[in-house]
């Protein structure tokens, strides 16, 4: 399985889009738009119910989990389907990845050597769970295209990474509808500008208070019959959480 | 007097027996041109696998802090103070004309992250320019370019690292590592140029950035965590650590490694191919002394008549002895002119350029951490080329002895009898 | 032939005659064969070892693998694909076959060794233990505590990478494993072993286990392993054997055999350096050999040009004092190889039997990632000796030969003055 990694963390990313969007300007700029984005990405805390459906060339299979997060540094995945491995938990915190696995009771912290591993078979990597975005740090912006896409106003921007900037990706593109700023679909492009990875929202609907997109699909660009899908079933805001909530004791701790 | 006048009649006896002579002292030529054609060899092949060794690694001397030899982690480093220390311990190093180069180094654990991927390496920052004249990595550059002075963002990477991240030449990769401060920080990097050694470790997991960025980066300014030195040759390594030792003495975090120590691997290596030189040499050496031995013993059998026309003309038993025994030295000493000559100039004329075995090889073959270059260049060292000189000696003169013992006792008249 | 028989009786005569030339010709060829021959086999050791200790500390000489496993190694490709194989079947075939001595069935997979604070990633190796002995060394190199066995959660580590998680024999590790299943498979095993192969690569990233209980852990069956390891007759021929291994299989399930050379072609060269810079030093040992003797026997046949010119004056013809020589030669080295095979045998097969064991003065150390033991080991073909012996009889004959004939055309009045 190519290992991919994702320029946002995950959990982040949809905590990030699923905050409210401040009113924008008229014709705002191309860095404006993103920069609205990338500030939601550091969100406050949250608390949600995922199910992860992952296709691969050699298996598929259904994961449900809890996700607790606060700010960048800090959440906390853990497995309540298939029974089996139900209790399997991860916990990011600040650059560290550590797994709790219930069958022998111990905490594993993923070494740096490991960091592009998948996480749980999925398509998504350990890394992913750790980079910080600093999107509008890192990366040059230009509005592409503004205008109808299936008859829907969009905007295209295309992010390509300032020259000292310590990210990995040659250019992202993204999608953002221009009535509710709901992102439709983000590319990864590595150093040669072929696509490496596609995410693609679905399912825009109020979750928590807000429009969210409750489906998320990630597609690697070499392996299109591949998927990993998350699908968000439950979803609160600014819950009552702090950095303790992210200890190992914790992670260790049934239920959380 | 009488003595010269006998040594007179010795080297006449040796141009009267003209092809005798020549056939004995051929021996002795050849046996000692072959031992110091071998030693030649021998010494050479060590010393380039030392060589070749210590010039991608540690040097032939080590300067480093307590503990990083075996940890390897950037918390053991020598600081600004101390490397400022080391370097102004080599301005003033007595035998600075041993020392070539040198070259400070800051080096850590990491990990290089492309869009492909992300693999676990070791970050040297290196000073351009002393590098190029102390590692042999510069050399083994397949594509691209080493790195050069006012580089900032770039990197010389191994060939198999570039694979696996699926980036080539002007690729943009991002080298992750802990900071002195411990926190984790991004550093991007451009792929300068890419090196392939052979050597597995290298090639999949080595990446050479500019030491100014490794510095800034790490933030440890002026740090680093090994300085290494490279000697005219490595019999000068215990000279250079002692005197070093000496002029860092009571410097507290100061750790000066010779390459024996620092790299122990390639010391059993080189120690283990001496004594299959040993043995080697001891064969060699035997089967050289053997047939100086049964020249001589051959020519002393048939001569028992001319010993005893030497005792009809007047000569004491002694004194027939001596002119034999000075016949032997005689040859002897020719023959090591003659052997010594040889041996320098068949070496010279024909392996000046080395043994060149490289039509054998696509890839590189290497011997603890060190790459073998395929040509080896005989090298001579003075004490093993008296040590073959003094053996042909001795073994000449040795030789020597017996049938000068025998033509002292010969009985003239029996020897005169009509039989041989 | 009653005239040459008379000839070969002179010339017998005449080595008796001469009792001390023959036995310093002797000599001088005896221990010119000794030392060719001693020299050959060092040589020949010094190659055996670098193949041995290249191959069978953990590669075997030849592997068998999915035809598609090779060179992603997915964990996915096993022998026979999903369905896996017969295993106890594939290895009875591979075993009947003439030029295999052992095979051992392998799995591996890629995950976590966990020992109290510290994880690392670890090359989980899944192996057969009691048939893992026989083609490999890997086993032997268990310094501390003892192998993992089937059936039970024992795994070894190597001692590198047990210093960097701080465990010993006793301790209880937790292994990690991406699963056939997409699971994360993961388990508590009993460190029971630590291994130590001197090679830094393997002793920090390899974890041993039997192949039931990684097979378990990975959510494979039984059928399921990635690789065969071989032992074949002669390692110098692997590429031939590979390949008349890959028609015997057949394409049911579809294999690939690979001979060590092309698992390891850094090796080969290695193999191929070493031989030709042992062939310069040969060369040299042997040319003072033939050195020697052609000297020693040049020497005494001039000095006996007196004789030659006696029994020329006596009315033998040049060609039949020619004969003499040649006839003397030949017994003289026929004599002297005797000697020296009766010599040189003895010393060969103790060395061989018993190579002196340097490691009191030095360590191990790795060529092309081959480790090496610090021996000094002798390996003997029939090759050597005989070709040895027969360059060593025509020097001696042929070195006789030409100076004889020389001496024998001096005219004998001449040689008789003394000259």
């Amino acid at each position: 399985m190519r290992r991919i990694e994702a320029g946002r963390a995950w959990i982040l990313t949809l905590v990030g889009l699923l905050l409210p969007h401040p009113a924008l300007a008229q014709s705002p700029t191309a860095r404006e738009i993103i920069d609205r984005v990338d500030r939601l990405l550091r969100g406050e805390s949250s608390r949600a119910r995922v199910e992860m459906q992952i296709t691969t060339e050699h298996w598929s299979r259904t994961l449900e989990m809890r996700v607790w997060s606060l700010g960048v540094d800090y959440s906390l995945v853990r497995l309540t389907a298939p029974p089996r491995e139900a209790g399997t938990a991860t916990l990011k915190a600040r650059q560290e990845v550590w797994n709790y696995l219930p069958r022998v009771d111990r905490t594993i912290k993923v070494p740096a050597s490991l960091m592009m591993g998948s996480w749980m078979g999925s398509h998504f990597t350990n890394d992913d769970l750790v980079k910080e975005s600093r999107i509008v740090d890192d990366y040059e912006f230009v509005m592409s295209y503004d205008g109808r896409r299936e008859g829907v106003s969009v905007w295209e921007f295309v992010m390509t990474p300032k020259p000292d900037a310590p990210v990995v990706w040659g250019r992202i593109e993204e999608q953002i509808r221009q009535s509710d700023l709901m992102p439709v679909w983000v590319r990864y492009y590595d150093e040669d500008g072929d696509l490496v990875r596609t995410l693609t929202f679905d399912d825009y609907k109020t979750m928590g208070g807000r429009l969210v997109p409750a489906i998320m699909l990630v597609v690697p660009a070499d392996k299109p019959e591949e998927s990993t899908r998350l699908v968000y079933h439950d979803l609160e805001f600014d819950v009552p959480l702090d950095p303790d909530f992210f200890s190992l004791r914790n992670l260790r701790a049934q239920g959380g | 007097m009488r003595t010269a006048a006998l040594l007179r009649l010795s080297l006449r006896s040796v141009g009267r027996n003209a092809r005798r002579s020549a056939l004995t002292a051929a021996a002795m030529a050849l046996g000692l041109a072959l031992l110091m054609f071998s030693r030649a060899l021998a010494e050479g092949g060590h010393e380039q696998w030392i060589d070749s060794a210590v010039r991608l690694g540690l040097g032939h001397v080590a300067v480093q802090a307590p503990g990083f030899l075996e940890n390897g982690r950037l918390e053991d480093r020598l600081d600004e103070d101390r490397v400022t220390r080391v370097e102004d311990a080599l301005a003033g190093l007595d035998g600075g004309a041993l020392v070539v180069s040198w070259a400070p180094r800051l080096s850590t654990s990491g990990l290089a992250s492309s869009a492909a991927s992300a693999l676990p390496v070791r970050i040297e920052g290196v000073d351009p320019e002393r590098e190029q004249a102390f590692s042999t990595l510069p050399d083994q550059r397949v594509q691209g370019r080493y790195l050069e002075p006012g580089d900032r963002l770039q990197a010389f990477v191994g060939i198999e690292l570039a694979r696996r991240l699926e980036i080539e030449v002007g690729g943009r990769f991002v080298l992750t590592a802990q900071t002195a401060s411990g926190q984790v920080e991004g550093q991007l990097v451009r792929v300068a140029g890419i090196f392939r050694t052979g050597i597995q470790e290298m090639d999949e997991g080595l990446v050479h950035v500019p030491l100014s960025t490794a510095r800034s980066w790490l933030g440890t300014p002026g740090a680093a965590t090994t300085v290494a030195l490279l000697l005219t040759s490595s019999r000068h390594t215990d000279a250079v650590v002692a005197e070093l030792d000496r002029s860092l003495d009571g410097a507290a975090g100061i750790r000066v490694l010779g390459w024996r120590e620092a790299s122990p691997e390639l010391d059993s290596a080189v120690r283990i191919d001496d004594y299959g030189d040993y043995v080697f040499h001891g064969i060699l050496f035997a089967i050289v002394a053997l047939a100086i031995l049964n020249a001589i013993m051959m020519s002393v059998l048939s001569r028992k008549r001319e010993f005893g026309i030497l005792q009809a003309l007047g000569l004491t038993r002694a004194e027939t002895g001596l002119v034999v025994f000075g016949e032997g030295l005689f040859l002897t000493a020719a023959s090591g002119i003659a052997g010594g000559v040889l041996g320098f100039v068949a070496t010279w004329l024909f392996f000046r350029d080395g043994l060149d075995f490289s039509g054998l090889m696509e890839n590189t073959i290497t011997l603890s951490g060190g790459i073998i270059d395929p040509v080896i260049v005989p090298v001579f060292r003075i004490d093993q080329v008296v040590l073959s000189l003094w053996s042909i000696t001795v073994i000449g003169t040795l030789a020597s002895l017996y049938p000068a013992l025998r033509a002292s006792r010969l009985d003239a008249a029996e020897a005169m009898k009509f039989e041989q | 032939m009653a005239e040459d028989h008379l000839w070969w009786r002179v010339a017998w005569r005449n080595l008796g005659r001469n009792r001390g030339r023959t036995l310093i010709t002797t000599s001088a060829l005896a221990f010119g064969y000794l030392s060719a021959v001693v020299m050959v086999g060092l040589t020949d050791g010094m190659s055996a070892e670098l193949v041995e200790n290249g191959t069978r500390l953990l590669i075997g000489q030849a592997q068998v693998h999915a035809s598609d496993y090779l060179p992603e190694r997915s964990m996915y490709r096993t022998i026979g694909g999903q369905n896996g194989v017969d295993v106890a079947d594939l290895l009875e075939r591979l075993e009947a076959h003439p030029d295999v001595r052992a095979a051992a069935p392998r799995l591996y997979g890629g995950g976590l060794v966990s020992g109290g604070e510290h994880t690392e990633a670890a090359l989980l190796l899944g192996i057969a233990p009691g048939r893992e002995r026989h083609v490999t060394t890997l086993l032997g190199h268990v310094t501390e505590g003892r192998a993992p066995a089937s059936g039970s959660r024992e795994v070894m580590i190597g001692v590198e990478m047990a210093r960097q998680l701080g465990v010993g024999v006793g301790d209880e590790l937790v292994l990690v494993a991406p699963a056939a299943d997409g699971s994360m498979g993961n388990d508590l095993f009993a460190l029971v072993g630590i291994f130590d192969t001197g090679t830094p690569g393997i002793d920090a990233s390899y974890a041993v286990l039997a192949l039931d209980e990684l097979q378990r852990l990975m959510a494979m069956d039984p059928g399921r392993i990635h690789e065969v390891a071989l032992t074949v007759s002669r390692p110098v021929d692997t590429p031939a054997i590979a390949e008349a291994l890959g028609a015997y299989l057949g394409s049911d399930p579809p294999t690939e055999v690979r001979p060590w050379t092309a698992l390891r072609p850094e090796l080969a060269e290695s193999v191929a350096l070493m031989d030709s810079m042992n062939f310069i030093i040969v060369l040299i040992i042997f040319a003072m050999a033939v050195f020697g003797v052609a000297n020693t026997m040049i020497i005494g046949t001039f000095e006996r040009t007196r004789e030659f010119a006696v029994v020329r004056a006596l009315g033998s013809s040049t060609g039949n004092v020619a004969r003499t020589v040649v006839y003397e030669g030949i017994v003289l080295g026929a004599l002297a190889l005797v000697a020296g095979v009766a010599m040189t045998w003895p010393i060969l097969v103790w060395w061989h039997r018993a190579p002196p064991d340097l490691s009191a003065l030095v360590g191990g150390f790795s060529w092309s990632g081959a480790q090496w033991r610090p021996v000094l080991r002798v390996e003997y073909s029939l090759e050597g000796p005989v070709l040895s012996a027969l360059a060593l009889f025509l020097t001696a004959v042929l070195a006789a030969l030409y100076p004889a004939w020389k001496a024998a055309r001096i005219p004998p009045a001449d040689a008789l003055a003394g000259r």
